[in-house]
């Protein structure tokens, strides 16, 4: 149970602070709104993870594609080079052959349906989840996230996440002691996907 | 008339209604906690297991069909399909009627952490597993790559899990059907974007009781209904509803049944007779119906509602007794009930026998439900030929005119029949009749399934078809039962089969499956495992680089080899065991067993190559193996015939001398045939319970020939009282025919067919020649 919690959490996280970037602040249903906006997102990302037991943090860096139609490119190049995707079909990784579902036996399949409710702005559905509570102003928001459930609070004590014109921050804190940093940068709005990026999302 | 003599005869009225006090004295006991009624089908199916282990083996695969209530509500706020879900469950528990009841799961984190801890080198799986092994040094680099997985996560902190090994094991585990859980632990099952709550209830004690069906019922009726009030949808499934719905389609259908052909009958006798007093000629139903309820309870502890379907056609049926009795009164005149008793004996315990060797056939087929309706149709009838016996003569002994109309019909249908056999022949007739039953008999299907045998009941069904689509819950009434020497060969054997379910799930014709296997290897495998931890250290560098302290990645090795093997009943113990339990049967006589569940099966003949290929390994498949066991018993039912034949001929050549009882048999065994063809022309199946059905005719009808060849009063008089018999026993088994159950409506077609050929055949028994004694003249030589 735990880890597909843990799994989805984090990818709707990103999801959803990258598509409410452009979103007016202040107020839900508006944040809501804004995040139909740009059909595509791009920028690069810096991930921190602080492990308790690791004197130093885990740091990688890659780029992302959001696309409000079709899904979530991850491109994780350092220290690793390795590709994921969210796309209405699942969590999938980039192996030899191609995409292969992360967990083929329906783990992912289950999470489908929060995703795509994250994809069209559905905040209710995070909020089914977490208290949701805003503040800051536009140009600098801040978007704190509050497990509701027994069974959440097991896993994480709080999520955060800042912006400005777009999102730039989202830190997990893990009830066990552990946390993760997302920085993201240089985030730029488009109209469409590139052909390759068509390709990896649509394929 | 001496009067001395008459007392003496008075004994067995005053024994009878002694009996009948005790009787109803018992009736009134066993019911005293509510009718004893059971709707459990499996009662009523012979034990189609193989041995012991299988029936263990069973007992446990359809626990949760018997037990389990799944609910699912919706409503188009949210909010409101929780406060409704809340309610239900509340409403649920309350009752008292679930050992358990969940809507929500609190999964105990910290004992599945303590579980991954303590058993991870068990619960890894078998890729991971040779991976470690074989390739040390990719494991330790796939394990850095999932820690800077952003999607990647770890049931335990770094320093409880530096492989990795314990979030491997835990990533494995498959998880049967789509249900998953909200983050404070509510049941949601997501199907076509609608979100679903899901209540879970276990029944306390077995669903197939008296009482707890309906209550059942009742609950969810009650919450449907405050559900859909308020706007939501609510679905449910689960073996006792069906169970409800049985007992009360059932028990609706016996007092329609009942209610019917015995206000029929009576309004029939009212009208005929002409005097109030003929209703007392129900009697013997009664004391019939009161004496099969009896022995059925007593015998089987409870009585099924099938028996009570199929019973409540005794009523026509022991109503034969009094009919015949009584009509002898058109020609019997003046009325004297005592002698016209004597008169008539012969003939009636003649036609009770061939009844009971009928009806005992019934008893000997392997199905319980059919030697329950036996002993009730035996008990019944030797209650109600008694009661016509001992008390009728009693409470008829005064005038009795019947209308005298029907006898003229009677004698008209008889003079018809004189005049069409002298025109046409009976060479012609029969040939008719054999071209007419040859054309049937060559269209006639069979068709057996289980499923007639359950009351039709599509709005459950559908439900529960909704329920599995949304779910993904798609039980499949076939697992695979794998015996082995240990439970390492076991788990092998497990293996090997759960690598071809799998590629059976790949390629969509089987939807999942639950192997002891995908929880925990072998503990040769896991020793091997343990061996190889050492190189697993060798190979740590990386991590070591990025700060582990060398110190800390031995000392987890060496926690690691500290690990006892894990057993399976070990991992079953565990939470993480939970949805393997039911499958681990443990040590047998000879060995271990366990067994592999399956989801939503749709290539049934796949499964048989696969259970083929793997030693030890048995597909069970309990309704195909009934179906062939239903094929199977139509010789058996073929073989019972003649036999009930053979013996209703032994009892017959008393009477009547060979000739004579072979003509009396021809005339059941004729109809039957006709019956079948008829079945043949309609179109309609011949089931195994159809053909019981003809075992029945055989019986029935002769008791037609028999009355008609004795012409106690003349043939006219015989005939009015076979139409009587034969109209009041139709009404019964026609009304069969309505039953919403296939298997009995079946039954019910087959068996008022067969009377009815039986009834036209009847004056065929008459020998033209031999002129019985007392035929034509009342109390003939008497």
């Amino acid at each position: 149970m735990t880890p597909p919690v843990k799994k989805w959490l984090a990818a709707a996280v990103l999801l959803m602070v990258t598509t409410i970037a452009m979103a007016q602040p202040f107020d839900l249903p508006q944040l809501a709104e804004q995040l139909s906006g740009p059909a595509v997102v791009r920028g690069d990302f810096i991930q921190e993870k602080y492990l308790r037991a690791l004197p130093q943090p885990l740091t990688s860096h890659g780029q992302f594609t959001l696309s409000r139609d079709h899904g979530l490119l991850w491109l994780l190049q350092q220290p690793i080079r390795q590709d994921y995707r969210i796309t209405p079909q699942g969590i999938a990784r980039r192996g030899e052959q191609g995409w292969q579902a992360v967990d083929p036996q329906g783990g992912s399949a289950r999470q489908n349906q929060l995703f795509l409710a994250v994809l069209s702005g559905d905040t209710q559905a995070l909020q089914r989840d977490f208290q949701l509570e805003l503040s800051g102003a536009a140009t600098a928001w801040r978007l704190q996230l509050t497990p509701r459930g027994a069974l959440l609070k097991q896993i994480f004590a709080d999520i955060e996440i800042q912006g400005g014109e777009t999102v730039t921050r989202i830190e997990l804190h893990e009830t066990q002691g552990d946390r993760t940093l997302i920085r993201l940068l240089d985030s730029q709005t488009d109209l469409a996907l590139t052909a390759s990026e068509q390709r990896d999302l649509a394929d | 008339m001496p009067t001395e003599r008459l007392q003496t005869r008075r004994w067995p009225a005053a024994l009878f209604c002694l009996a009948l006090l005790g009787l109803l004295a018992l009736n009134a006991w066993q019911w005293r906690d509510g009718p004893p009624l059971s709707a459990n089908l499996l009662q009523l199916l012979p034990d189609a297991s193989h041995d012991a282990l299988e029936g263990l083996a069973t007992e446990r695969m359809q626990e949760p069909l018997k037990r389990d209530l799944m609910l699912l509500i919706r409503h188009d706020d949210e909010r409101e399909t929780w406060r409704l879900t809340e309610s239900l469950a509340a409403e649920l528990r309350g009752s008292g009627l679930f050992a358990q009841v969940r809507e929500r799961v609190q999964p105990d984190l910290p004992a599945v952490a303590r579980q991954l801890r303590e058993q991870s080198l068990g619960l890894l799986g078998d890729t991971e597993r040779q991976q470690l092994i074989e390739q040390p040094v990719r494991f330790v680099q796939q394990r850095i790559e999932r820690l800077y997985d952003p999607f990647a996560a770890s049931p335990l902190p770094l320093e409880q899990d530096w492989f990795g090994i314990a979030g491997l094991a835990l990533q494995r585990m498959p998880q049967p059907g789509s249900l998953r859980t909200g983050g404070d632990g509510r049941l949601i099952a997501e199907h076509a974007g609608q979100r679903w709550a899901v209540v879970h209830a276990r029944t306390q004690g077995d669903a197939f009781d008296e009482r707890l069906p309906q209550q059942v019922a009742a609950l969810v009726e009650a919450a449907r209904s405050a559900v859909e009030t308020a706007g939501g949808e609510l679905l449910a499934a689960g073996g006792v509803l069906h169970a409800a719905h049985g007992q009360r389609s059932a028990r609706a259908e016996a007092s329609l049944i009942g209610s019917l052909s015995l206000g029929a009958t009576l309004l029939l006798l009212l009208w005929l007779f002409r005097t109030p007093r003929i209703l007392l000629a129900a009697l013997p139903v009664l004391v019939g119906a009161l004496s099969g309820a009896a022995a059925c309870v007593a015998l089987f502890g409870q009585m099924h509602v099938l028996t009570l379907v199929l019973g409540a056609s005794l009523i026509g049926v022991s109503l034969d007794f009094p009919l015949h009795y009584l009509s002898k009164s058109w020609t019997l005149q003046p009325w004297h009930g005592r002698r016209a008793l004597g008169l008539i004996l012969p003939g009636l315990a003649l036609a009770l026998l061939t009844n009971l060797i009928g009806y005992l056939a019934l008893a000997f087929t392997p199905f319980p439900a059919l030697t329950q309706v036996a002993v009730f149709s035996t008990a019944g009838l030797l209650g109600a030929f008694l009661c016509t016996t001992c008390l009728l003569p009693l409470l008829f002994n005064g005038r009795l005119q019947p209308w005298p109309r029907p006898l003229g019909w009677a004698q008209r249908w008889l003079q018809m029949r004189q005049a069409l056999l002298a025109r046409v022949g009976s060479p012609w007739l029969l040939a008719v009749f054999g071209l007419f039953c040859v054309g049937g008999v060559l269209q006639l299907s069979f068709e057996d399934d289980l499923r007639q045998w359950v009351s039709r009941a599509p709005a459950l069904q559908q439900q529960a078809e909704r329920i599995g689509t949304i779910t993904g819950f798609q039980p499949t009434s076939q697992y695979l039962l794998v015996r082995a020497a240990d439970a390492d060969a076991l788990l092998e054997r497990q293996a090997k089969l759960s690598r071809r379910l799998s590629a059976l799930q790949a390629e969509q014709r089987l939807g999942g499956h639950l192997a002891l296997s995908q929880l925990v290897a072998p503990t040769a495998e896991q020793d091997r495992l343990r061996a190889a931890l050492p190189q697993l250290l060798e190979a740590s560098q990386p991590l070591a680089a990025l700060g582990a302290a060398t110190s800390n990645l031995q000392a987890e090795i060496e926690r690691l080899q500290a690990q006892p093997p894990v057993t399976i009943e070990a991992a079953l113990a565990g939470p993480l065991g939970e949805p393997w339990r039911a499958l681990w049967l443990g040590a047998q006589n000879d060995g271990v067993a366990g067994l592999i569940s399956l989801q939503g099966l749709r290539d049934g003949a796949a499964l048989e190559h696969i259970a083929d290929d793997v030693p030890g390994t048995t597909l069970v498949d309990q309704p195909a193996r009934l179906n062939q066991l239903f094929a199977a018993t139509k010789l058996q039912a073929g073989e019972l015939k003649l036999l009930a034949s053979l013996l209703i001929f032994a009892l017959l050549c008393f009477p009547f001398g060979p000739s004579g009882a072979l003509r009396c048999l021809a005339v059941p065994l004729l109809a039957a045939l006709a019956s079948l063809a008829s079945l043949g022309w309609l179109g309609q199946p011949l089931t195994l319970f159809g053909l019981f059905g003809l075992l029945l005719v055989t019986a029935i009808g002769v008791d037609y020939a028999i009355l008609m060849r004795e012409q106690v009063g003349g043939a006219a008089v015989s005939l009015v009282g076979t139409l009587l018999a034969a109209t009041t026993t139709w009404l019964s088994f026609g009304l069969l025919a309505v039953s919403s159950t296939p298997a009995v409506s079946n039954f019910g077609l087959t068996v008022s067919l067969g009377l009815a050929f039986s009834f036209f055949l009847a004056p065929w028994a008459i020998h033209q020649q031999d002129t019985p004694p007392q035929a034509g003249r009342p109390y003939g030589a008497a």
